[in-house]
Formats: structure tokens, sequence, C-alpha cells
């Protein structure tokens, strides 16, 4: 099995509470260190592809700055309208003092 | 001279509404014996009788009715929005709804609360779905995008070349009025209508103003759709009079029938309704230790397997009193040896006009709110919030989200509900669906009241009455 994940980030670059985007092959990822666990999803709103990252993060859940949209961080369903659409989720993992992200 | 213009006896109009539950002691002599003696706010009556006509039913029933509301009721009181801890930082938003109004309740500085009107001043669309919050630096609206300050304040038109007509500075988004009362945002619609603290009036702001609901969060939050009427629903929580009946397992530790009833002004009414104690309809048949033993309301799942054994000559109502208190003191971290036992066990239910219910005590802390169901008059939304004290230690817990339960789904599916106070609200719900369809099927258009137990009833129904008429 190929090991599909690339390091994107030093842990230490993402406190507890922040979120971060970084570029991965091309796509903007964005970081969330959430309660202790860290998400990857893509930073494009679903709904009319604007940037998510300066969103709000609460319950595991980001919310779109632009319209409102908001997004389960785990699982990328869209939760309220506007969007209906999810955005993509990416597998992620911490190796020593770097954060992986497998697309 | 007609019957209805005869002068009333001042000896008739004391008489009626004076009787109580014979043979039992009032709430308030119940209290007194209480060991930590209760605070003044609970150790006084507020009661006047206020009619004994019936009262019709097309109110629950036409929606000629429901429209009346949704033009004057609606637009001209005082309602509980959301709470501050919805939105704690500048840019935070929660949207509320109630019918076809909508609103964007958010934080624009430290201290500065303010509500729009939830609509796009171009075409009209919703700046922000209903239900939902977040956060904001602006709001841009998805169709064209016209974009508004966080102030309100208009910040721009896409090709604002083609709107010459249209002065930005007289583009703000428009405002209802925001207050701010025990961490809850209320809002109103009216300009004129009088200021919060008035609208309570000073005796009613002063008890809610000594619960410091503020230093409390949401740690569950419930919604529902209900089978009747807002006011039908609204109205199956105001009295202790259906307990014997409709909650059978409550009443051998709750003072049902003598429970105390009071009004504040037009918009604040509440009742005490004592627990620890057994219900005068069993009298004679429930000892001290049962009611203990059977006691259900409240936390009583969260005292798991503790088994009260009562000394000789112990009243139940000390006994479970002491053991909520260290119960509560374990799980806030805190120091209640302060707090009345009156606090600690009993039922305070307030509610605020039109649609809020507070329940200040201990062991029951809720908030309920109805709403009309904007699509259906003989429906109604129902949310139930537990208000947990915030932990003295750590961070302020983020408030639990809603967890909307589907029509035909029971209270006790809700994950963190107790299943006991899930089983009371299923009760009242299997209540409300034969109460509307039966006020409908009835050949009798009025629905009669006690003069004692059901002022809640009346006194809410007065109020409908004056904002409905105008």
């Amino acid at each position: 099995m190929t090991d599909t994940f690339s390091p994107v980030l030093k842990l230490a670059d993402l406190p507890p509470g922040s979120k971060k985007v970084v570029k991965l092959d091309g796509k903007p990822v964005l970081l969330c260190n959430y309660k202790d666990r860290i998400f990857a999803v893509s930073n494009i709103c679903s709904h009319q592809y604007k940037l998510l990252h300066g969103g709000r993060v609460r319950h595991g859940k980001i919310t779109c700055p632009v319209h409102g949209a908001r997004f389960d961080l785990a699982t990328g369903e869209a939760l309220d309208l506007p969007a209906t659409e999810p955005i993509e989720t990416y597998d992620v993992r911490v190796e020593g003092d770097d954060i992986e992200v497998s697309l | 001279m007609n019957d209805v213009d005869a002068p009333i006896k001042l000896d008739d109009v004391l008489k009626r509404g004076g009787a109580r539950c014979p043979g039992a002691p009032t709430t308030q002599e119940i209290i007194a014996d209480d060991t930590v003696p209760a605070p003044a706010w609970v150790r006084s009556e507020s009661y006047e009788f206020l009619g004994d006509e019936d009262i019709s039913t097309d109110r629950y029933t036409d929606p000629a009715f429901a429209k009346r509301e949704f033009d004057t009721l609606w637009t001209k009181t005082w309602q509980f929005a959301c709470r501050e801890e919805h939105i704690p930082e500048v840019g935070d938003y929660h949207v509320y709804d109630l019918g076809r109004y909508s609103f964007i309740i958010t934080r624009v500085g430290e201290d500065d609360i303010r509500a729009y009107y939830n609509a796009c001043l171009h075409r009209g669309t919703k700046l922000r779905a209903s239900g939902t919050e977040g956060s904001a630096c602006e709001f841009k609206c998805s169709f064209h995008g016209w974009t508004w300050n966080l102030d309100g304040t208009h910040k721009s038109s896409t090709c604002d070349w083609d709107f010459p007509h249209v002065d930005s500075e007289k583009f703000s988004l428009p405002q209802a009025r925001v207050a701010t009362l025990g961490g809850f945002v209320f809002i109103n619609m009216d300009p004129e209508a009088p200021s919060l603290e008035d609208y309570l009036g000073p005796e009613a702001l002063s008890h809610i103003k000594a619960w410091k609901l503020e230093n409390r969060y949401i740690t569950l939050h419930v919604s529902k759709r209900l089978p009747a009427n807002w006011k039908l629903t609204m109205e199956a929580f105001m009295e202790a009079y259906h307990v014997i009946d409709t909650h059978p397992q409550v009443a051998p530790s709750n003072g049902d029938a003598n429970s105390q009833y009071d009004f504040y002004g037009d918009h604040v009414d509440r009742f005490i309704s004592t627990l620890g104690v057994v219900s005068p309809h069993l009298y004679g048949e429930i000892s001290e230790q049962d009611i203990v033993d059977q006691f259900t309301l409240g936390d009583s799942s969260a005292m798991g397997d503790t088994k009260i054994k009562l000394e000789d000559g112990e009243k139940a109502r000390g006994a479970v009193a002491k053991i909520f208190r260290n119960m509560f003191e374990q799980a806030a971290n805190a120091d209640l040896s302060h707090v009345s036992d009156s606090e600690l066990l009993d039922c305070f239910s307030y509610t605020v006009f039109p649609n809020t219910f507070l329940f200040p005590g201990i062991s029951l802390p809720m908030v309920y709110r109805f709403r009309p169901d904007p699509t259906d008059h003989r429906k109604s939304l129902y949310e139930v919030f537990f208000l947990r004290p915030v932990p003295r230690e750590g961070e302020r817990p983020e408030p639990a989200e809603p967890i909307h339960l589907g029509d035909d789904q029971s209270f006790t599916e809700a994950e963190g509900m107790d299943p006991g106070f899930g089983q009371i609200l299923d009760q009242d719900t299997d209540n409300l669906r034969l109460q509307q369809e039966g006020i409908e099927a009835s050949a009798k258009k009025s629905i009669t009241l006690g003069n004692y137990q059901e002022i809640r009833v009346r006194h809410f129904e007065n109020a409908v009455d004056k904002y409905v008429a105008g």
C-alpha cells in the first residue's frame, strides 16, 4: 500500500483552537485544531466557492463567513443552507512534529 | 339593568378565587418549615381574581386569529431571541425566526447587540438562512452580493453605477430593539413599546435579576414540533392541576393541588410547585418513605442508585434537599450551603409573555420557548433548554447545539434528556394532540377555568386579548 500522506505543516504552527490554510498539489486545504483533534477539509465552500478559513468553528463544525453555510469538519456534510453539497475532507495524521495530509 | 351591568359586591370578589385546597398546607407553609430559608422572591404571593367567564376557543382554531397575532401580538412584544452565549464574540450572529419574521441577532461590540431584519434591501433575499448561526465580518447577500457592515451600514452594491438612485446613507439594515437580561437577548419589533424593564415591571424584574441566570449555560437544547396551537401548548405548562391525572408518577412527591399561583402586571406570571411532599390527592396513601422512594422529578436519575432511608420522624423533603445539595455542590464545584431547600427542590415556573418560560430552580433549571408553526396554526414549535451553572474553573463551555426531534419521536430519545423528564413531556404531548382535536370537535366553543389553579391561563389569555384587540 502506497503511503500517500504528505507533510504540510509543523504541529507547533497549529496551536489548539487555531486554523491554517496550506496548499497540497495545488489544492487549498484548511487545517483546524479543534478540541484535541486535527481536521483537514477543503477551504472552498461548496455553495459559491468562497473561502472558509475566516469562519467560526463550534462543535466540530465550520460556518462559511460569507453566506453562513455550515459544514461538519469530520464528514464534510453540509448542515445549513445555503449549502446543500458537502465539502471535501482529507485524511490527516501527526507524524513526529509534522501534520500530514492525504488527498 | 341586565346581568352584565350588575354591580359586583365586594364580598363576592373576595370570595371568588379565595378558595384553596382544603386540608393541605399552603406552599408558603411548606417552605416556611424548610431548614435553609427561602429568599424574598419565593416567600411572597401575588394573586387576584380575574373573572370566571369562559374563554372562547376560536383563538386556538381560527387561522384568522393566528394571522391577527402575527400582525399585532408578535410585532409588539419582547421575545427571547437567543442567549448571549450564542454570540460571545464580536461578529457572531444567530438567526431568530418567528413565523415569517426573521432577524439576525449579532454582536457588534462587546456590549452592543443588534437585531437586523433578515432581508437584503435590494430584492429581499434573506441574508442568512433561518435557523443558522455563525460569525461574519460583514453580511453579504448570496444573490447579487450587496453587502452590509457588521454595524448595519450599507457597504457596497455590485455594479453601483446602475443604482445612482440608491443613497448608501439611507440603506442601513432596519433594526428591531434589543435588550439583555440574565444572559438572554430579547428583541421587540415595536419602536413604541415600553422598555423591557417596564414591560416586566419592578417586582418580576427583581425576581429575574436575583436568579443571575447570566451565570448559567445551555447544557441541553431540544426542539420538537407539538400537535397543538402555541397558546394551548403554553397553557399545558401553566398549572400543576393536571399532575394527578396526566403525570401520576409525579404526584407521590409533588404538592400539586396546593401549588401557589401568582402574576405580576400584564406580562409575567408564575407557579411554585413544591417537591418532596405528597400530593393532597394522595394523603393517607403515601408515607414519607414512599415520597423519597418515588421521587421522579428533576434530577432524580442523577441520584443513581442512591437510596435514602429516613430516620424516625424525618421528613422526605428535608432529606431529598440534603441529597440534592451535596449532589449539586459536587457537580458544579460550588458552595450551595446558602441556597434554600426550596430553590434546590421546587418547581418555579415563570412565564414571560408571550412565549417564554423561565424555571430558575436548581434541580429543574429549564427555559421553554414556544413559537407558532409558520405553516400551520394548529401546531407549535417547542424548545426546552437546560441551564446549569458555569463551572468555576476553566473556560466557559459552549452552549449545547439544538437536538431537533421528529414529530413522532419521544423526548426520551434526545441524548442527555433525563428519562423521567422526557416521559413527562411525552405525556403532555399526548394530551395536546387530543386537546387540539377535541376543541375542534366540541359542541362547546369555550374553555372553563378554575379560579385559582388556572389563573395563569386566564392571565395569559387576557394579555393575548390586549394585543390582538389592539
